[in-house]
């Protein structure tokens, strides 16, 4: 059962992939997709495989077009979430003393506050940018990352082959990469890495969805398109469903993933 | 002339001292055995030799001389230990035996890959996996270099700390109650194997608690005691030991002392 749940957890973020290969590849324009004729079209008709919302605009390619609001803040948080994360919690597990009950002080303080409040703030402060919405997902999430990191290398710190590998002559350094963080905390991180996609793609939904914050329109992001098409009398089935599910699908995939990297024994 | 030379080891943890003047001199081509009750201070005697203990002065004191007849490192001078000459001692001069075989090896990966790891260290020997396992006393090495440190019994992964102390280079080996655990033919099978290495050209020391099995192998046998050595003997004269620690070693030795 879960290796089905991982295969088909890889195939729906493959297929995130490939949606977001093809915006990138500029093949649909989201200023010029405006036709009356076709507002609120159904799928099927118009020519359009998942119909027209209600300003006549593709649903189908909006959906695609839309994996470019989280696709590279993901990576890009999932980047800073490991670095910031990793680096702290190796530190703190492996030095321990001082610097560690520092370390964990400064994250604790900072996972006190709500992640969601903490991006909110940052998007106040500093504009709705996907750069902003990338770093601040990703120090947000990097407590957690430390946390497990910290405790993982703590745990291994005082098992025999990590004296061993320092009596072979092994460099503190190599000892701690090598031997304890490559070796023993990668698919740990991974997991965590795969959460901080989910929680970008929740968050970005979020945020365009109360409007004023994440992606604004004609840009089209799962939370605008939603906002837009919800409580429209008459509207086209589809533009709701459409990025609700892909929501959902995403979301589910990479929680999907990361419980199957847990269950391979090997986080 | 090669050797390994601890002079006046003294080690503090707090108002407690772990081991009070230790002396010890371990020759390339002898093999050592340093003796005495749990919590006598061997280990950390032998862990001093590797840099293992927070060297500092108030802490540590003595000297640590490695000579190995090509190169010759002062790896602790006072109580201070030089940090590069420990990286130069450490694996490559001197190799630890732990007692915990199995948890000594890192348990996600194969026994090869980590046999490839250590020979990449510089001062490391040169030849295969199978080489080393073989000199280490394996049988068929070629079946344990995909093996995981798990899947191996408790003799096999001793003398996989052999093989990697071997394919490390190290010619001085610190033996820490290496036959812990092991049913008494594979403990004879891990001690005649350390004989062979001093016969080699390595040199061994052996801690154990056991009298009976470092009289079988070891060319001297210095006795600890509440953290000093109280004793040195050769394997015939154990029986005229004079020390009240070495008596009472003997004495409890069955089949050695006064007790059956």
């Amino acid at each position: 059962m879960s290796r089905w749940v991982g295969r088909l957890s890889a195939v729906v973020l493959l297929a995130v992939l490939v949606a977001w290969g093809v915006a990138l590849l500029g093949g649909y324009d989201v200023v010029a997709d405006v036709d009356n004729a076709r507002i609120s079209a159904r799928p099927g008709t118009a020519g359009l495989l998942l119909g027209a919302d209600r300003l006549g605009r593709s649903v189908g390619w909006r959906l695609v077009e839309a994996s470019r609001a989280f696709v590279l803040p993901g990576l890009a948080a999932a980047f800073v979430a490991g670095v910031l994360g990793v680096g702290a919690g190796a530190l703190a597990g492996y030095r321990g003393g001082a610097i560690d009950v520092l370390l964990r002080q400064a994250w604790r303080s900072l996972a006190a506050v709500p992640r969601f409040v903490l991006v909110l703030l940052a998007c106040t402060i500093y504009g709705a940018e996907p750069a902003v919405l990338a770093v601040s997902c990703g120090v947000a999430y990097a407590p957690v990352i430390a946390e497990a990191v910290a405790s993982r290398i703590a745990a291994l710190h005082q098992h025999g082959f990590v004296l061993a590998s320092r009596a072979h002559g092994v460099s503190a350094a190599r000892t701690l990469v090598v031997h304890l963080l490559w070796a023993n905390c990668r698919a740990l991180v991974a997991r965590h890495l795969l959460h901080v996609l989910a929680f970008v793609v929740v968050v970005e939904t979020s945020l365009s969805y109360l409007g004023g914050f994440g992606i604004e329109e004609p840009q089209p992001s799962w939370g605008n398109m939603l906002a837009l098409e919800l409580g429209t009398p008459d509207g086209n089935p589809a533009a709701v469903l459409g990025p609700a599910l892909c929501l959902w699908a995403v979301v589910a995939a990479t929680l999907g993933a990361a419980s199957r990297l847990r269950e391979a024994g090997r986080a | 002339m090669p050797e390994l030379r601890l002079t006046g080891l003294r080690i503090q943890a707090g108002p407690r001292t772990l081991v009070d003047g230790v002396g010890l001199v371990l020759g390339r081509g002898e093999l050592v055995g340093l003796v005495g009750e749990s919590g006598s201070g061997k280990t950390m005697t032998a862990r001093a030799c590797l840099g293992l203990v927070e060297a500092r002065p108030g802490i540590v004191a003595g000297d640590l001389v490695v000579d190995t007849g090509e190169e010759r490192v002062v790896a602790l001078r006072s109580g201070v230990a030089s940090a590069e000459a420990f990286g130069a001692v450490r694996g490559r001069f001197v190799g630890w035996l732990p007692q915990q075989a199995r948890e000594s090896m890192d348990p996600l990966r194969t026994l090869g890959r980590q046999l490839r790891d250590v020979a990449r260290l510089p001062g490391a020997a040169s030849g295969s996996p199978e080489e080393w396992l073989a000199r280490a006393g394996l049988p068929s090495p070629a079946t344990f270099v995909g093996r995981y440190p798990h899947e191996l019994s408790g003799g096999q992964a001793q003398r996989a700390t052999v093989a990697l102390a071997l394919a490390r280079g190290s010619r001085f080996l610190l033996a820490d109650e290496p036959t812990t655990g092991l049913d008494p033919t594979v403990q004879v099978g891990v001690l005649d194997r350390l004989r062979e290495l001093a016969d080699e050209g390595h040199g061994v020391l052996l801690i154990s608690h056991d009298l009976r099995q470092v009289q079988r192998v070891a060319d001297r046998i210095l006795v600890m005691h509440g953290g000093r050595l109280v004793e040195e003997l050769r394997p015939g004269e154990l029986l005229a030991a004079r020390s009240p620690a070495a008596r009472a070693l003997v004495d409890a030795t069955p089949g050695m002392g006064a007790r059956p």
